[in-house]
Formats: structure tokens, sequence, C-alpha cells
């Protein structure tokens, strides 16, 4: 090698890293990434601490400066978006089947892994705790969870692809708790599997998904179902990537479609929160919060998204009983098509709720209470202990 | 710091390279003492304290060797030596082993109390490094380093302060005080250094994530096939992302004017054990070797005195890969190997199939990984059980299978990649061809490393046990 071509390699490696680093410090850092659903970490600031204290107290001698600042640098590391669609698109060269515990499944479908939880323990608390709310409360309980894709669209999986058993665990709490109804989704959207009744793209159900779970629940609840056809479908949105497609890097899948059955007439929804100061506050919401539709977070669409506290009410059906459902996010699909038969339906989510939800339901007169979580929320849960207060 | 690292690769590299080229040459080492402290000291500042201490003790160490030399006292040089050597290995011990030695003592009842003080990076490389200084010096292989800063460069020098290769004093003290630096070197730093990333980011990391599964995999699920395919996965994990953090000191190195030796020299395609010890981590074996084993009368005493010899340097291997005592099983694991191929094996072997050789040096590689990658024992009993036919889960499974085929591709590019292969490839290659494809592969390296390390949530860092 000559000594010019050299220097040229030496040039084009200095280039390289050179690029990179002026790029990054050039480029603003971003908030958040709505690719990925998450927010992003921002340069940290050198606290040294106090001597006193044996300089613990600053985030420079133990540590954190460096830990949060190396997660900087990945985070807003110039083009980020594209340097993860490649090593997405390189995996899948290479012949691999999932990415970031995401599988690549067929009919362009984005599958998160399932395996056996981690904590045994905690499924059984969980367990206990819905136990222990069924014995506080003095009004029915019903109880069930939702299996996902994993699941319901295993033969979708890569050949030979590791899925715990979610059936297993189903069975499991149905055996566990016994001062509840059990109310089994599993089987009609068994029964409704080639038909789209999940995102390919995001972890939820959709809303035909969440009308089968509606029949299912419907013998342990006590209501008619109303049958699929008397609904007229209206299309939201085609353009929705969701949770999974943020969470894999995969960027080649086609978008999902939202779809909604259920008008939204007489329906209002006031979500209750508390102020930095603790007063109530009061937000009100809709049954589809469209706005929601223009930004990537389109499933939020459904009830605006994550609340503490929920109430749905129907003017259409004042007289109706009223329910409250302790709940994961796969509840704010489903609760437009069980409005038709509650006066009103009160949703609490154990992760935001701190309150004793007995007193709830005596102040609010709650007639049916539902226990309603996707199995592996349910089993991953850290919140629940909440409900027996 | 880690090498593999985005802030390493786009921070830090660049503004020391260019700050290391616009000082004047005198200044040189000054600069890199600064930055090699900066680097030691970003997971726990703290310790470049304990660094500075070490430094300036074993400065003033080869000092008073030297002096002692000069006055034929040589009573006093080794005095000088061993107290040296004393206080880096009372270092090394107390930071790296007493928690170990705490937690079995309290089995016996006595009640020493367990530290969990954080390693502090690199030790066990840094601390060998260190005690051949004043070896070196009194052995005459070196003089005496009369400037603090330019010890303190050689203890702390990043590119192999983490990894190794470990570096005898004599082979690194002319260049502390003369060193040229080329654009030739340079450029040849830079497609080691590439070489080397890749292997880490690209090949280590990736088939780790397989071991990683039957690792996690309880041992009731483990299947035959299972446990040799999580075994397998591991050597090649541990051979690129060792191997590779050599490549990229030497590629470092080389970008600052130095020039280290080489660590590893394709250990897979070894015919005995002996062999895979030639090629495999050298700069510690050759460190074993020339300051216990030869000082231990080496191979020139009787039999039973050079099997004991074998047992202390192989047990002391062992124990340096980690303060648990499956290493220690591990190094004794190839003590016995090794004896046995002395002794009568490697006479044997010779004779056999160059193939049953290879099978013979891979099978017990291959064992012994699995001896030095599950550090609890019951564990470890259960995974051997299971890669020598006793496998709760039988031959072989779906999951098995699926695991196979998904990392197919990458099993088949990482043993190709073990092999001298491509070298050999390269080497045949028209001049006018590799000045074509070394552009272009040295810029996919590059960027597909990045991609992996922008989307890393998965980059460890094997060393925090060495």
């Amino acid at each position: 090698m000559s000594k010019k071509y050299c220097i040229f390699i030496t040039a084009l490696f200095c280039a390289f890293i050179g690029v990179f680093l002026v790029a990054n410090a050039a480029a603003p850092d971003r908030e958040s990434s709505e690719m990925e659903n998450r927010v992003l970490q921002q340069l940290p600031e050198i606290d040294l601490g106090t001597p006193a204290k044996g300089f613990q107290d600053g985030n420079f001698f133990n540590g954190k400066f460096m830990r949060d600042f190396e997660t900087y640098t990945t985070d807003q590391f110039i083009g980020r978006d594209a340097w993860v669609d490649l090593k997405a698109r390189t995996e899948r060269a290479l012949g691999k089947k999932e990415n970031n515990n995401v599988y690549f499944a067929d009919n362009g479908t984005l599958i998160t892994r399932f395996d056996q939880p981690k904590d045994p323990e905690r499924v059984t608390d969980n367990l206990n705790y819905v136990n222990n709310f069924v014995e506080n409360v003095d009004i029915p309980v019903v109880f069930s969870l939702i299996p996902t894709q994993a699941c319901i669209w295993a033969d979708r999986l890569p050949e030979g692809a590791p899925n715990a058993s979610q059936t297993d665990l189903m069975a499991q709490a149905q055996g566990a708790v016994t001062g509840a109804v059990w109310a089994d989704v599993y089987t009609p959207l068994m029964e409704h599997k080639d038909e789209d009744i999940y995102y390919r793209t995001d972890h939820h159900w959709t809303s035909l998904g969440a009308y089968y779970g509606y029949t299912g629940l419907a013998s342990a609840l006590g209501y008619d179902p109303v049958p699929l056809s008397d609904y007229t479908p209206t299309v939201r949105s085609t353009e929705f990537y969701g949770t999974v497609f943020s969470s894999s890097g995969v960027r080649w899948v086609s978008p999902d479609t939202i779809t909604t059955y259920v008008p939204d007439d007489g329906i209002t929804v006031v979500s209750h929160t508390y102020d930095n100061a603790g007063n109530p506050v009061e937000e009100q919401r809709a049954l589809y919060v469209e706005s929601f539709l223009s930004v990537k977070d389109k499933y939020s669409m459904f009830l605006g998204g994550n609340q503490s506290l929920g109430v749905v009410k129907n003017a259409n059906n004042p007289d109706g009983p009223k329910l409250l459902i302790i709940r994961d996010s796969y509840a704010d699909s489903l609760v437009p098509f069980l409005t038709a038969h509650y006066s009103e339906i009160h949703l609490i989510d154990p992760r935001y709720y701190h309150l004793s939800v007995k007193d709830y339901v005596e102040q609010n007169g709650i007639d049916q209470a539902l226990v309603l979580y996707s199995v592996p929320n349910f089993v991953s849960d850290g919140n629940l202990f909440w409900i027996t207060r | 710091m880690v090498f593999s690292s985005l802030y390493f690769l786009f921070l830090y590299l660049p503004i020391v390279l260019l700050i290391y080229y616009i000082t004047p040459l005198k200044w040189r080492n000054l600069f890199l003492l600064v930055v090699n402290l900066v680097f030691y000291g970003w997971g726990e500042p703290v310790y470049i304290l304990l660094m500075l201490f070490t430094i300036v003790v074993d400065y003033f160490s080869g000092l008073a060797v030297a002096r002692c030399k000069g006055q034929g006292n040589d009573r006093g040089a080794k005095i000088a030596v061993a107290a040296a050597l004393v206080l880096n290995l009372a270092i090394l011990f107390f930071f790296k082993y007493w928690d170990l030695v705490a937690t079995t003592l309290q089995h016996v009842g006595l009640n020493m109390p367990v530290l969990e003080l954080a390693l502090p990076i690199g030790i066990s490389f840094y601390t060998f490094q260190t005690m051949t200084y004043p070896v070196d010096v009194y052995r005459g292989d070196a003089e005496a380093q009369r400037s603090l800063v330019n010890f303190g460069t050689f203890v702390t020098l990043f590119p192999q302060l983490i990894a190794g290769p470990i570096i005898k004093y004599k082979e690194l003290a002319d260049q502390m005080t003369y060193r040229t630096h080329s654009p030739e070197q340079f450029a040849s730093g830079v497609q080691v250094f590439v070489v080397g990333l890749a292997k880490k980011v690209l090949l280590a990391n990736n088939i780790g994530k397989l071991w990683d599964v039957y690792l996690a995999l309880p041992t009731d699920q483990l299947t035959v096939a299972g446990a040799w395919l999580g075994v397998l996965a591991f050597s090649l994990q541990l051979y690129f992302d060792f191997s590779g953090y050599s490549d990229m000191a030497v590629g470092l190195g080389r970008m600052l004017g130095f020039e280290f030796p080489r660590n590893f020299n394709y250990p897979y395609i070894s015919k005995s054990v002996t062999e895979f010890w030639r090629r495999w981590h050298i700069s510690l074996g050759s460190w074993f070797r020339e300051y216990l084993y030869i000082p231990m009368g080496g191979n020139r005493v009787q039999k039973p005195r050079l099997f004991f010899n074998l047992f202390v340097v192989w047990a002391a291997t062992g124990i340096w890969h980690g303060a648990s005592w499956n290493f220690l099983i591990w190094g004794l694991y190839f003590a016995v190997l090794i004896i046995a191929e002395k002794a009568f094996l490697g006479k044997v072997l010779e004779k056999l199939p160059a193939a049953v050789q290879h099978i013979y040096t891979l099978f017990l590689v291959l064992v012994s990984w699995a001896i030095f990658a599950v550090e609890d024992f019951a564990h470890m009993g259960s995974y051997l059980r299971a890669m020598f036919g006793m496998a709760p889960g039988g031959l072989t499974n779906d999951n098995a299978w699926y695991y196979f085929t998904s990392f197919l591709p990458m099993l088949i590019i990482a043993v190709a990649a073990s092999t001298p292969l491509a070298a050999k490839l390269w080497k045949r290659l028209p001049v006018r061809a590799v000045k074509i494809v070394l552009p272009v592969l040295l810029l996919a390296g590059l960027i597909l490393s990045t991609a992996y390390l922008v989307d890393g949530t998965y980059n460890p860092f094997l060393y925090w046990n060495f």
C-alpha cells in the first residue's frame, strides 16, 4: 500500500468518526421519539454532590451521570430512526425471525414474544389481590383475562418459536379466583382467529376483537350482546402504526386500520384526576377522541388514552345498571360495546388510581364489577395490590 | 469506558486523536495519561485515586530496584521487587477476591464481612502488566523509567487497559519514549480496529443472545442439542468478544504509534489442547510462563515437580479469570489435559488423522466453556449432564430447532470467521482489487456496527469479571 493510499484510508476513518461527532453536536436534541413511542434521554447535568454526604447525593461519583450520558448518546444519535431500521433489516437478512423481542410473523404481523412469567409469585399475588377484592365488595364480580396475539395467532409465528402458554395461565386464574364469575373471552376470539381481531403492529385487540370479547363476557355480565350486523363500521384511520411496530424496529410492514362500530351519540366521558394541590379535576373526554388520529399514538383515540379514573355515561340508557371495570388499556376499545347495557361504566386503572376501590363502589352505587386484563399485563403488573384497599 | 459504544467511537476517539496529533511530541505522553485516566475513571471516578496510587508506588519500586542493582545490592533489589509484587497482588486480591474468600469462609463459620465493592475496570489486566515492570528492571530486561508521566502512561494506556493484550514492560519500554507515527501505521491500525469492532458488535453480541437463551433456560427444559448449541454459541461469543477487543486494542495502539503483540491466533483450529493455549489469549499464557512457570523451574525439573508447577500455573490462570470457584476448576481441568498431553496423549494424538485431532480439541474446549460460563455448581452439573446425553428435555425439541435455524446464518459466518479462511482469500486478492474492496468493507463494518450500537439494548462487557 502506497503512502497516498494509507492517507486515504486514514482520512476515510477519521472523516467517518468526525462527521458524526460534528453532526451530533450540531443537531438539536429531540424530546421524544414518535417512531418509538417514548421519551428520549436529555443531556444530563453534572452534579458533584456535597463532601458532607460523601458526594453520594450527586450524580457524578455514583456513576449515574455517565450512565445517563451513555443513554443520551444512543438516544440522540443523528438519524436514529434510520439506524434502527437498518439494524432490523440486517437481522432479517441474516435469517433472524425476531428483533427486540418481536417475532416477524406471517401476514405482515409483528407479535411480541410471550415468555413464561419471570416472577411466578407475582402471578399468585395478583390472583390473591383479585380474591381479596371480591371479598371486600358486596357486588358480583366477573373476572377475565384476554389472550394476546402470541396465543390466538400462534399459527402465524415462526416455526418452533418459543411461546409460553397463555391458556395455562388463564386456567390457573380461573381456578384461583373462586369468588368471581370467570368469563371466557378466549373461545370466541379463537373461533374468529382468521379475522382482523388484533392489530398487526400494536399489542391491542381491534374493535372487532373487542366485540368478540364482549360476546364472551355477555353471559357472565348478564346481557344479550348486540349482533355485529346491527352496527355500521366506520374506518377511523388506515395509517396506524402501533407499539409493537415501535419496539420492533421493523419498518417494512404496512399500517393497521382502526375501525369503530358503536355510535357515540349520547355518550359522555369524564376523566377524574387531581391537580398538583390535590384538588379533584374533571376532564371532558369522548368515546372517540379524534385528535389522536393525527398523531402516532392513534389507539388513544379510544377514550383518550390512559387515565386513572374514567366515567362513561350513556344518556340513552339512564336506568341501566352501573359497571366498574378494573382494567388495562384493552378495555378502552371494549367500552363502546358495553355502553348499550349500562347507564354508567366506571374505569379504574390501578397503575394510577390508588384510593380505596371498596369505598368507590359504595359511594357510587356500583352494581357489578369486572376485572379485565390482558394476560401479559396481568402476570407482570405490580399495582394490583391497590384494588384490595 | 468500553470501545464498543457510541460515545467512545464518536466522541472520545475523534477528540483524543485530534488533540493527540496537534500536541507536540514531547507532550503527547502527558496528554495520553490524562485521557487514559478519563477513560479509566468513566465508570468509577473514585478509582482514579487507586490508579494514581498504583502508578506512584510501582514507579518508585522500579527506581529502588535500579538503584539497589546499581549499588550491587541484590538483596535490596529483591526486596523492592517483592514489595511491589506483594502490594499489587494485595490490591488485586482485596478488590477482586475478598468477597469470594469471605463468603466461602462464612460457610465454615468465620464471620468475614462481604464488601460488594465494584471491581475497578481492567484491574486483572493492568495489575499483571505493572507487575512485569519491577521484574523486568531487576532482570535487566529494561531500564527503570525515570519519567513518572511515561510510566503512568504505560500503566494506564487506554487501548489495552481493560481487556488486554497484557503487555510486558520490556515490550513497551522503548515505545514509551520513542515511537513513530505514520499514515501506513495509522491505516493498518484502522483496518485491525474495524475488524475488531465488527467482531465484537456484529458477531459476539449477536451470537451472545443465543447463549443467553440457554443460560437462562430452566435446566428441566434443556435438550442435548440445545445444550451443545448454547455452548457453541458461548465459545464463539467469547472468542469474538475477546479477540475483537484485542484487535481494537492493537488497532488503536497503531493509531497512536504503538505496536502491541498479537493476542489470538485462530485458537479453534488447534489440534491439541496444548496448541489451543498457544493460540488463545497468548499474552496471558506468555505472562504466566515468564513470570511464574519459569521462575518455578519450568520444565527443567523432575516430573513430579513439573506436574506440580503446571498445576500451580493453571490454577492461577483459572482463578485469574474471575472470583468464582468454577474458574479454578476450569483451570485445573486444563492442567489435567495438558499434563496428559505432555505425558503420553500428545504422542498418541499425532498419529491420528487431523480430523480426529480437531474434534478431540474442540470437544474438550467446548466442555471447558460450559464449566467456565456457568458459575453456579448445581446449574453447571445439570448443563454438563445435558451435554452428555442426560437432558430432561430429550435429544432436541422445537425450540432448539427454532434457535438453530434462526441463528444458522450467523453460526456459519462466525465459524468461518474463526478460521484463517478469510485472511487467506484476502491475501490472494490482487492489489488493485484490495484497493477497491478495502474501503467498501471498512465503511460497511463501521456503518453496520453503528446501526447495531444505536439499537443496542444488548452490548455486554464480559471482562467485568477479569
